[in-house]
């Protein structure tokens, strides 16, 4: 009886009409005779029904083992489920699209800014603070507003750790994170509901 | 005598009265505000920039300290008399202080994260980003310059 290790990939990226096979899948370490031999089997093709995520469970790969060779023991670790994602053409990112938004992006967040002001008086606390410092009355105390604003955008840039493409450390930025969670969350949605093996509805029978 | 001591029991009733009333406000409000500063983590993020953890405490007193101070100067009619170039130095942590409290309001919000994937621009999130920061400079001094004399 001969054993073979298995760890699942986590997500694989196919296109159109593109045969998986199970090394595409899964990693293998075992006898090398068998490994090979199972790594070549095709687990199926990619059509267009599959719409763009598929879902391979551990369960599917480890019957396609045994219809090989029934006498294998299988080991797993790892994920139990292989997202794989069908690339259809490049997505290309429209200009206009991406201009509107960052237009949307800077002109609201000059507006929230200015209107967050005037919220908490923020014009009456510098000219308080100016008075306060010098013992004088300035209407528009320029040596506070404009340090001020600047020290809005570097604080920004602070938090999210990158100075355009620079970055101070090797340390993911929180943005960074934040996309990672986010993807995380989907994948876990696709993998609970897009899984055949997971969900068996017996109510209608 | 007798409606003398009543006056006094009153009076002093009203003081630890304004007291209590003075005191408990204070705490809703000093409460509210350390929680806020907790949600949005902006002190984490400045000591894992700065990599100086241990004093993590001293970060604490020292947002306390000015809001102590900050809370007393502002409600009293002070005048110092300093030079005023001291107020560059107060305006630009004023500001970087402001944007990470922005910056970790939008993060908290999941903003980019929704925008980049729907739009297919994982890569150019950052230009996205400096769009919220440019827009919040420039719609800073365009305020303080010129639409405060409107």
């Amino acid at each position: 009886m001969d054993l073979i290790y298995l760890r699942m990939r986590n997500r694989v990226h196919v296109q159109k009409n593109q045969q998986v096979r199970l090394k595409d899948v899964a990693k293998f370490i075992g006898d090398d005779e068998q490994v090979k031999k199972i790594e070549e089997e095709v687990l199926l093709t990619v059509t267009h029904e599959d719409k763009n995520i598929i879902i391979i469970d551990l369960v599917q790969v480890i019957e396609a083992i045994q219809a090989i060779d029934q006498s294998i023991e299988i080991q797993t670790f790892g994920p139990s489920q292989t997202i794989i994602e069908v690339i259809y053409e490049k997505q290309k990112v429209s200009f206009l699209a991406f201009t509107a938004v960052w237009l949307l992006l800077f002109l609201g967040a000059g507006m929230t800014i200015m209107n967050f002001h005037v919220d908490v008086s923020m014009g009456e606390v510098h000219q308080k603070l100016f008075t306060l410092i010098t013992g004088r009355e300035d209407r528009k105390p320029l040596l506070i507003q404009i340090p001020y604003s600047f020290g809005l955008g570097i604080g920004m840039i602070l938090f999210f750790n990158h100075f355009f493409k620079k970055r101070f450390n090797e340390e993911p930025s929180p943005l960074e994170v934040e996309m990672f969670n986010y993807q995380q969350d989907l994948d876990q949605y696709v993998i609970m509901n897009e899984n055949k093996e997971s969900n068996r509805h017996l109510d209608n029978r | 005598m007798k409606i003398r001591k009543v006056i006094v029991i009153l009076i002093t009733g009203k003081v630890v009265f304004g007291l209590f009333i003075g005191l408990a406000s204070g705490f809703a409000v000093g409460a509210g505000f350390v929680a806020f500063v907790t949600v949005l983590g902006v002190i984490p993020r400045l000591t894992q920039l700065t990599k100086t953890m241990q004093f993590i405490h001293y970060y604490e007193a020292a947002i306390i300290a000015g809001v102590v101070i900050g809370t007393w100067l502002g409600l009293q009619e002070v005048k110092l008399f300093w030079t005023k170039w001291l107020l560059v130095p107060i305006g630009l942590a004023d500001g970087i202080f402001n944007g990470m409290l922005a910056a970790a309001l939008t993060e908290v919000l999941n903003v980019f994260p929704i925008l980049a994937k729907r739009m297919g621009i994982q890569e150019k999130v950052i230009y996205l980003m400096m769009a919220l920061v440019l827009g919040k400079i420039i719609g800073s001094l365009f305020q303080w310059i010129y639409y405060v004399d409107l």
